[in-house]
């Protein structure tokens, strides 16, 4: 098969790519890996809002087991899957890159050099994107394997991280399609079919067994994994008695405050807001509490005790330490967190801004967990 | 069927108790507003109370008891400001309307504040009251 051109093109396979024979050089399951981390990849960006938590969160335990499996599948893989095959090196790289820019491309039978290096990218983002969205989940919502392991402080730095993360594997992945099409143009041939069909013009010494029960495997392990994750109402399973944390309550409270409104955990408001608001009863927005000493000293005191500042949620611990100490707002729709979270949140003007029980399942509690959250549910006008 | 015997009693027991305790309530109430100086205490004046309009010297807006609590009192309200469901008055509907003195006085006073500017005498307390336990 291989007739020697010295007009060829260079690269490990020396012959022109049209004059080689279609062999599978992708096996099954490198282009079932490849595909659902795309996929996965694709709804992790659309999933990043709070109210979409769980999908998010299936699909970062999805992510694990991929990048897991392909780091088995780089070893015990078929040739071209193997990484021995496609080695990250500098020198390979820039020999490539310099041979797509003089518009004669090095033809690979597997990955070129240059696509080495995103692969290998991609993995590590992709094992760091599970990383810290597990710090994040467990130290900022007090959720998943990680529950109220770390300070809510860590969690908020890994958040930060995480986001950054996403943006660099956005940018990475926009390199790789975009080397993807320029050597799909520039060797005449299809890459992105090759990698759905496992087909590529090759050597014949270079084709590779399809392994399409090693790819059934994997399906069913990602089929297992998601039936395990979704089975039953993810918030009333597993939010509810694990991770979503209980709050102080107190009967008092939810009768004096609740008549009128939803019961305002005391956790959502810092302990000066508490004094001020308590300390005017007889113009509460408007309206004369007729509160007898007694009892709003009691209530003062169940405010003072359980405020933001005690750190009982993760919003307690966001309101405490994002509201300005000069500041004591007395609604909790004027403190800064409130409005950086609801900023964006279109439903926000369907439904009274007193009634977070339209999309908080978990309001009267007062968790705010985003795995309580149920948007669906806003109606217009309807009380709690 | 022990298990069913003892459960109506429970039952029973209980409905007869929160009558009681609910007759009890309003009867010591009235008496209270009537040693303050009410008397005849009658369904009609109360209804009217209940339907008269007051304008808020704030404000400016007109209100009336039946802005929140609806015309039929065996209906659910609706909180003005709010927006929250006001369980119905009438204790025909719900029995534990009626049944904590110290609730239904905090109540006549701030709503009527709110409603009248001004706390209600205890002739209107009187009247209002019987208007509601006859729902």
């Amino acid at each position: 098969m291989k007739c020697f051109d010295p007009s060829g093109p260079p690269g490990p396979e020396g012959v022109f790519p049209e004059r080689l024979p279609r062999v599978r050089v992708w096996d099954a399951p490198t282009r079932l890996f490849h595909w659902t981390l795309a996929a996965a990849f694709a709804g992790e960006w659309l999933t990043r809002d709070a109210r979409y938590i769980d999908l998010h969160e299936f699909l970062g335990y999805a992510i694990a087991l991929l990048v897991a499996f392909r780091l088995f599948w780089g070893v015990a893989g078929t040739r071209w899957a193997r990484f021995a095959s496609f080695r990250p090196t500098v020198a390979g790289a820039a020999r490539h890159l310099a041979s797509l820019a003089r518009r004669t491309p090095e033809h690979h039978a597997g990955h070129n050099p240059a696509g080495s290096w995103a692969i290998h990218a991609l993995l590590v983002l992709a094992a760091l994107q599970v990383a810290t969205g597990l710090v994040t989940l467990g130290a900022e919502e007090r959720l998943g394997p990680l529950s109220g392991r770390f300070s809510y402080a860590l969690g908020d730095s890994a958040h930060a991280v995480h986001e950054a993360l996403a943006w660099a594997m956005l940018g990475v992945v926009a390199l790789h399609v975009a080397g993807v099409i320029a050597g799909s143009i520039l060797e005449r041939q299809n890459l992105v079919a090759s990698m759905l069909t496992g087909l590529k013009r090759a050597s014949a010494a270079s084709a590779v067994e399809a392994k399409r029960g090693v790819a059934f495997a994997l399906a069913a392990v990602l089929g297992m994994a998601a039936l395990a994750y979704f089975r039953g109402d993810a918030f009333d399973a597993r939010a509810q008695p694990r991770a979503v944390p209980l709050l102080v309550q107190d009967a008092e409270w939810a009768s004096q405050c609740g008549d009128c409104h939803m019961a305002y955990h005391p956790s959502l408001l810092p302990a000066r807001s508490w004094a001020a608001l308590l300390a005017r009863g007889a113009d509460h927005f408007g309206e004369d509490l007729s509160l007898d000493d007694a009892t709003r000293v009691r209530l003062a005191m169940f405010a003072a005790r359980n405020a933001a500042e005690a750190h009982a949620s993760p919003a307690a611990w966001k309101i405490a330490t994002t509201t300005p100490p000069a500041n004591a707002p007395e609604r909790i729709t004027d403190t800064p967190y409130w409005k950086q979270r609801h900023a964006r949140v279109a439903e926000i003007g369907a439904v009274h801004a007193s009634d977070c029980g339209a999309c908080h399942r978990d309001a009267d509690g007062g968790s705010f967990s985003p795995r309580a959250i149920r948007v669906a549910r806003a109606v217009p006008g309807k009380g709690s | 069927m022990t298990a069913s015997r003892a459960l109506a009693r429970l039952v029973l027991g209980a409905t007869l108790a929160a009558t009681g305790a609910l007759a009890a309530a309003v009867d010591d109430l009235l008496q209270q507003f009537h040693a303050q100086g009410g008397h005849d205490f009658t369904v009609a004046a109360g209804e009217k109370l209940w339907q008269q309009d007051f304008k808020d010297a704030k404000s400016g807006e007109s209100r009336r008891c039946a802005l929140c609590h609806t015309n039929d009192l065996r209906a659910t309200g609706k909180h003005a400001v709010t927006g929250k469901a006001i369980k119905p008055m009438a204790p025909s509907v719900n029995p534990e309307r009626l049944a904590d003195a110290a609730k239904v006085e905090k109540w006549l006073e701030r709503n009527c504040k709110w409603t009248l500017g001004r706390s209600c005498t205890p002739q209107e307390k009187g009247d209002v009251l019987t208007m509601i336990r006859s729902r």
